[in-house]
C-alpha cells in the first residue's frame, strides 16, 4: 500500500462527498461539489484588462462587432478549457507537468517561461486595475497592493483546495458587478453607433488590430490552460465527472460572455462622448468618465466590478503560476497540502503577486502602456500552448477512450489558426508603424 | 489494487488507521494517489517533421513577441 499523504487524505474527503451525492442520487449538490475550475478559469479571465478592453471597445466603437465576438470568442474558450478540464480529469496531472514529461524539459520550460511572462505582467495589469478602481473612492496603490496580497495570503489558509475554491468562487461572483452597470448606464441603443449590430468598427488599423488582439486575449489565455487543467486534478476530478465538468466550464463561459458584454453595453454608454475618458485610464478615468455620463450608480458599480475583477484574477493566475512551478520543478502542488509540505508551490503563488504588486509601487511606471498591452502578449504567445494541448488531448496513450475526436480537432485547429492570425495582425501591423516602415 | 490493502498492512501499525486509510483510499482512483502521479510518465514519441514544426512555431512566437515587446518600449519612450 502506498503511504497517504496528507494531500490524499484531503481530496479522498472531497471524493467521499461526490461519491455519496452520485450514489444517493442528489443531482444539484453533486453539480455544486463538482462545479469550480471551469466557472474560476472563465470568470477568472474576465480579468480587470479584459474588462477594460471590453469596455473600451463599447466606448470607441460601440457595440458593434463586439457583441458578436464576444460571445463567439467565449465558445471558442469553451472548446479549449472542455480540453483542459477532460485532460485533468483523464491524467490527473497538470498541464506543465505533461508537457514536461511527455515531450522533454526544452518545451516544458518554454511553455512555463512563456506562462510566467504572460502571468507577471498581466498580474501588473490586475493591480492597475484595482488601483483605478479604488481611485475613484479616492484610495491609492498602497491600498491595492494591500488588499491583492492581503487576499492571496488568506486564501492560503486551511491547506485545503476545496476552502480555496469556495472562496475564490464567492468572490468571482461579483463579476456580475458589469451586468448591473450596463443596467444602470442606460446605453443609448438607439444611438450613433452604438447598436450597428456586427459592423465593422471605423478608425486606424493599428487601433481597430490592438482591440481585437486585446479583446482575443481577454478570452482564452496560457494561465487559463494550466489553471483549468492542474485545478481539475487537484479537485480529484475522474473521468467520471467530465459531464459535470463541461456543465462547469460551459456556465463559466456564458457567466463570462453575460458579463463581458455588460462591460461592453457599459462602455457603450460613453460612445456618443466620443469614448471620452479612456485616455484618464491610468488615473480613475473610467469610472469617472461613466459617472459622468450615465451617473455616479454606474461609475460606483463599474469601479467595485474593476476591484473585484481585478482580485480573483490575482488569485487564479497566481495558482496557475504556482502550479506551473511547482509542476516542472517536479516537487509537491496542491493546495490540499500545507504551506511547509510545498514550499515551492505556495512560494510561486505569493511570489508572483509580490513582485507584481512592487511594480506598481514604482514611481512613474508606464502601468497604462502595461495594462494595455498585457492582452497582446498573451493572445502572441497562446498558439505554443495551444498546440501542445491539442498534442496532449489527441495522446492516446494518456488520454485513451477519452483522446479528442476529429470534429473537436478541427475546431481546435481553427481557434489556434485564429488567435495566430490576430496576434501576427497586430505585432507585424505595430512593428512596421514603430518603425515607420508603414504610415500611421 | 484495493483489494490488497489489508495484505500489505506494515507491523506495528495500528488497525484503526489502517482501517481509516483504506476507507479513504477507496475514494480515490489508483492513479490519483500522489504516489502514483509522481511517477514520471515515457517520453512521447515525436516525428523529425512534427519537432520541425514544433520549432518553427516557437521561432515564430518569440519573433512575435520580440516585436510587441519592442512597440511596447517605443510607446513608453
Amino acid at each position: 500500500m502506498p503511504p497517504l499523504t496528507d494531500e490524499d487524505t484531503a481530496r479522498s474527503h472531497d471524493r467521499s462527498r461526490v461519491h455519496h451525492a452520485r450514489k444517493h442520487g442528489k443531482r444539484w449538490f453533486l453539480l455544486w461539489l463538482l462545479i469550480g475550475p471551469g466557472i474560476l478559469a472563465m470568470l477568472g479571465e474576465n480579468d480587470g484588462p479584459s474588462m477594460i478592453a471590453y469596455a473600451s471597445d463599447g466606448a470607441q466603437y460601440g457595440l458593434g462587432l463586439f457583441v458578436i465576438l464576444i460571445p463567439v470568442l467565449f465558445g471558442m474558450a469553451y472548446v479549449c478549457q472542455e480540453m483542459c478540464m477532460r485532460l485533468g480529469a483523464v491524467t490527473h496531472r497538470g498541464y506543465g507537468e505533461l508537457v514536461l514529461q511527455r515531450y522533454g524539459p526544452a518545451w516544458g520550460w518554454f511553455g512555463a517561461g512563456d506562462l510566467c511572462v504572460t502571468n507577471l505582467v498581466t498580474l501588473i495589469a490586475e493591480f492597475v486595475a484595482i488601483r483605478v478602481g479604488l481611485a475613484y473612492f479616492h484610495l491609492g496603490a498602497g491600498v491595492a497592493v494591500a488588499l491583492g496580497l492581503a487576499l492571496v495570503l488568506a486564501t492560503l489558509s486551511g491547506g485545503r483546495y476545496w476552502r480555496w475554491e469556495r472562496t475564490v468562487l464567492a468572490l468571482a461572483i461579483f463579476n456580475g458587478l458589469f451586468l448591473v452597470a450596463a443596467f444602470l448606464a442606460h446605453p443609448h441603443l438607439g444611438g450613433p453607433g452604438s447598436l450597428s449590430l456586427g459592423s465593422l468598427p471605423h478608425g486606424s488599423t493599428n487601433t481597430l488590430l490592438l482591440l481585437i488582439a486585446s479583446t482575443v486575449g481577454a478570452t482564452v489565455t496560457p494561465w487559463m490552460i494550466f489553471f483549468q487543467q492542474s485545478a481539475s486534478a487537484d479537485k480529484g476530478m475522474t473521468p467520471g465527472d467530465l459531464r459535470h465538468g463541461r456543465y462547469d466550464t460551459a456556465i463559466g463561459a456564458v457567466l463570462a460572455a453575460v458579463f463581458g458584454l455588460g462591460a461592453l453595453v457599459a462602455g457603450a454608454a460613453l460612445v456618443v462622448h466620443d469614448g471620452g475618458g479612456i485616455q484618464g485610464f491610468a488615473g480613475a478615468g473610467f469610472p469617472s468618465a461613466l459617472s459622468h455620463a450615465a451617473g455616479s450608480a454606474a461609475g460606483t458599480v463599474f469601479a467595485l466590478g474593476l476591484v473585484e475583477a481585478g482580485a480573483v484574477a490575482i488569485l487564479t493566475i497566481s495558482a496557475s503560476t504556482a502550479y506551473a512551478a511547482g509542476e516542472c520543478v517536479g516537487v509537491s502542488h496542491s493546495f490540499n497540502t500545507s504551506v511547509r509540505g510545498a514550499a515551492v508551490f505556495h512560494a510561486a503563488n505569493v511570489g508572483v503577486a509580490l513582485i507584481a504588486a512592487a511594480v506598481i509601487l514604482i514611481p512613474g511606471a508606464p502601468l497604462l502602456s502595461i495594462a494595455l498591452n498585457a492582452n497582446v502578449l498573451a493572445t502572441v504567445l497562446l498558439p505554443v500552448s495551444l498546440v501542445f494541448m491539442l498534442m496532449l488531448a489527441n495522446d492516446r496513450q494518456l488520454m485513451g477512450q477519452w483522446a479528442n475526436r476529429v470534429s473537436i480537432n478541427a475546431i481546435g485547429v481553427l481557434v489556434v489558426v485564429f488567435v495566430s492570425l490576430c496576434g501576427t495582425a497586430y505585432a507585424v501591423d505595430s512593428f512596421l508603424l514603430s518603425t515607420h516602415v508603414i504610415g500611421g | 489494487m484495493r483489494s490488497e490493502i489489508p495484505e500489505q498492512q506494515e507491523p506495528g501499525l495500528p488497525l484503526t488507521r489502517l482501517l481509516d486509510e483504506q476507507e479513504l483510499i477507496m475514494h480515490l482512483e489508483p492513479d490519483q494517489l500522489v504516489a502514483e502521479t509522481v511517477r514520471p510518465l515515457p517520453r512521447a514519441h515525436l516525428s523529425p517533421r512534427v519537432v520541425a514544426g514544433l520549432w518553427a512555431l516557437r521561432v515564430f512566437v518569440l519573433i512575435a513577441s520580440a516585436m510587441v515587446i519592442y512597440t511596447f518600449i517605443e510607446q513608453v519612450s
